[in-house]
């Protein structure tokens, strides 16, 4: 390659950089310019948007618990190859990300709404599904549970098995050393995913919309005042969201940083 | 102690296949084999961290070959050490023990105690062996698996850790499977040794048998023989069973008489540089058999020792000399000498 050619090629590939950077920081910016200020005004006389903060959270948080609960041992046996089918129950767990989450919403509904048998036993034990926090939970954990999972199994796919190998010879059972080694060794990876998963269910409308109207969650409020006040009356509330979004999402940077600079990429 | 019968396992798409040996108690075998030759997952399948598909592995007589192996009473080292870098120094050593005792013990045994205060990640890959050697020996285990376990010492270290490996295994009669490229564990420390090719075993032998009689040309090559000839073979004397015979190997316009078991037709003759004598002119009274005159074609020096290529019958043959001697008999690119080889030096396999 000539030098020209190559500066070109240097030229080229900043230019494209910066023209994406600005497609998705102009949005988003102009947005927390011109609505970040009252957002933040809000917080404190707005009792509703504080209402759909809180639930957002708390939702958004116990669904994050669930998948952290049930979804890290299915990412440890996908991450060592020993779930039967595993190809399978990959495709499977990726389905929710790539289907419209109003279509996800309405699936949930066939599942769990009141007329069906499933619905119908969760109501019975005072647990309704449609209209409730657990529907916005559950709708929340549909479509944000395989991201935590798929990052757990790459977290611990990391990990050599010959780490728990050898604690194996040292008298560990299977499941002790995937406690006492690959665990600490991935906590920072599993952490990363629980993260990136939290903000991607707090951030979730479409499923939750479809089985939730009421509650309602911050983004369903964004929207909800949108249709009734317009671009005024939403911009607020949106901004609030993207600022709190930032949150998680600076921590997992931090936890990525920290990640490399302690273990310097594993042995050496 | 170690028994394997006819064990074949799957590692990807590599694996063992059909392998076969013994090793009794307080023995120390050592594992030989070109990289990718199974050595690694012949430790792991005995360790239990590999499953077996076919046959069987018994460790003390017992049959274990469906045992988990933390229920084996085995140490596992690998080269990499895989120290757990969440814990520190004596928190490695002492992950497995029963006893803290015998873990300060074992660590006062072979240095680690002067590492305890330093984390893992500061540590040398050398400084990393000793401490996965110390944890794995902390769980007083009978049978002790290494895989190049000590390769990353400086060679006064790793005197002493072999030393002190050595000592600590009489000892306690320690069942020791070791995976090493340096042949010198082999002489050292070795009292049966095996050599794996493509996760087959190929010989299991006394170290000594195993350099001096290969069972293949390759199982010569690896272990570092300097003359392979590939030719026929013809038995010049009946011998019953696996009684040695005289054997005439001929490759072109080379003939050697050898010494061996071999059912005749193509084979190899293997012949170490060491054995080979070289003289100015044919001796008049000597008892070796094979006295080939040539002429050298090059000298390389190696500190004391001298290898000398010597072109005779159309083949090149290495002969190991001191240098002293290659000076003494000036030996230069051109001169004529006559390599002598006892026929019992000529390995036909």
């Amino acid at each position: 390659m000539t030098r020209r050619a190559h500066r070109a090629a240097t030229a080229g590939a900043v230019g494209g950089s910066l023209v994406l950077l600005a497609l998705l920081v102009l949005p988003v910016g102009a947005l927390v310019l011109r609505g970040g200020g009252a957002g933040v005004r809000l917080l404190g006389s707005d009792e509703a948007l504080r209402a759909a903060l809180a639930l957002t959270a708390a939702c958004a948080t116990a669904a994050t618990l669930a998948a952290v609960l049930l979804g890290t041992p299915l990412a440890y046996l996908l991450a060592r190859d020993r779930m039967p089918a595993g190809p399978i129950v990959s495709a499977l767990l990726d389905l929710p990300l790539v289907i419209p989450h109003p279509v996800a919403g309405i699936a949930l509904l066939l599942a769990f709404g009141s007329a069906t048998p499933a619905g119908a036993a969760l109501a019975r034990l005072g647990l309704a599904v449609v209209g409730s926090p657990l529907g916005i939970t559950l709708a929340m954990l549909f479509v944000a549970a395989p991201l935590y999972v798929s990052g757990a199994r790459e977290a611990i796919a990391r990990v050599d098995p010959r780490y728990e190998s050898v604690a194996r010879t040292l008298g560990d059972s299977a499941w002790r050393a995937s406690w006492r080694v690959t665990r600490p060794l991935a906590a920072r990876g599993l952490t990363a995913s629980a993260v990136m998963m939290w903000a991607r269910a707090a951030s979730e409308f479409g499923a939750i919309v479809i089985l939730t109207y009421n509650p309602k969650v911050a983004s369903v409020l964004s929207y909800d005042r949108f249709t009734a006040f317009g671009l005024s009356g939403a911009l607020p509330v949106a901004a609030v969201l993207v600022l709190l979004a930032l949150v998680p999402l600076v921590a997992l940077r931090s936890l990525r940083g920290d990640e490399q600079a302690e273990w310097g990429g594993g042995q050496r | 102690m170690i028994e394997l019968r006819g064990v074949s396992t799957l590692a990807g798409s590599f694996g063992l296949d059909d392998v076969s040996f013994h090793l009794p108690r307080g023995a120390w075998g050592i594992v030989l084999g070109p990289a990718g030759a199974g050595k690694t997952t012949l430790l792991e399948t005995i360790a239990g961290v590999r499953q077996v598909r076919r046959g069987t592995v018994r460790l003390r007589g017992d049959d274990v070959t469906t045992t988990p192996p933390e229920r084996r009473g085995v140490g596992m080292v690998y080269q990499h050490a895989f120290l757990f870098p969440h814990l520190g120094v004596a928190d490695n050593v002492r992950y497995g023990a029963r006893d803290d005792a015998y873990a300060a013990e074992i660590s006062l045994r072979f240095g680690v105690d002067a590492l305890h205060g330093r984390p893992v990640a500061a540590l040398s890959g050398g400084e990393r062996q000793v401490v996965a050697l110390a944890r794995a020996l902390a769980t007083r285990p009978d049978v002790l698996f290494l895989d190049e376990a000590y390769s990353a010492l400086d060679a006064r270290r790793r005197m002493r850790v072999r030393h002190e490996l050595r000592t600590l295994q009489r000892e306690q009669q320690i069942t020791v499977l070791q995976v090493t490229h340096d042949f010198a564990d082999a002489d050292i420390l070795g009292d049966l040794a095996l050599l794996l090719e493509g996760g087959r075993l190929v010989q299991a032998a006394a170290p000594e048998l195993l350099f001096r009689h290969p069972a293949t040309a390759a199982a010569a090559e690896f272990l570092g023989a300097e003359n392979i000839f590939a030719g026929s073979v013809r038995v010049q004397s009946l011998a019953e069973g696996d009684e040695p015979a005289t054997l005439l190997f001929e490759a072109g316009e080379l003939a050697l008489a050898a010494v061996g078991v071999h059912p005749g037709g193509t084979g190899h003759a293997v012949i170490r540089g060491e054995d080979v004598t070289l003289s100015r002119e044919r001796p008049a009274h000597g008892s070796a058999r094979n006295a080939l005159a040539g002429r050298v074609v090059e000298v390389r020096i190696h500190g004391v020792l001298a290898e000398v290529s010597v072109e005779v019958a159309g083949v090149v043959l290495i002969a190991v000399v001191t240098a002293g001697a290659a000076r003494e008999l000036e030996l230069v690119a051109g001169a004529s000498v006559v390599a002598t080889v006892k026929a019992t030096a000529v390995h036909v396999c």
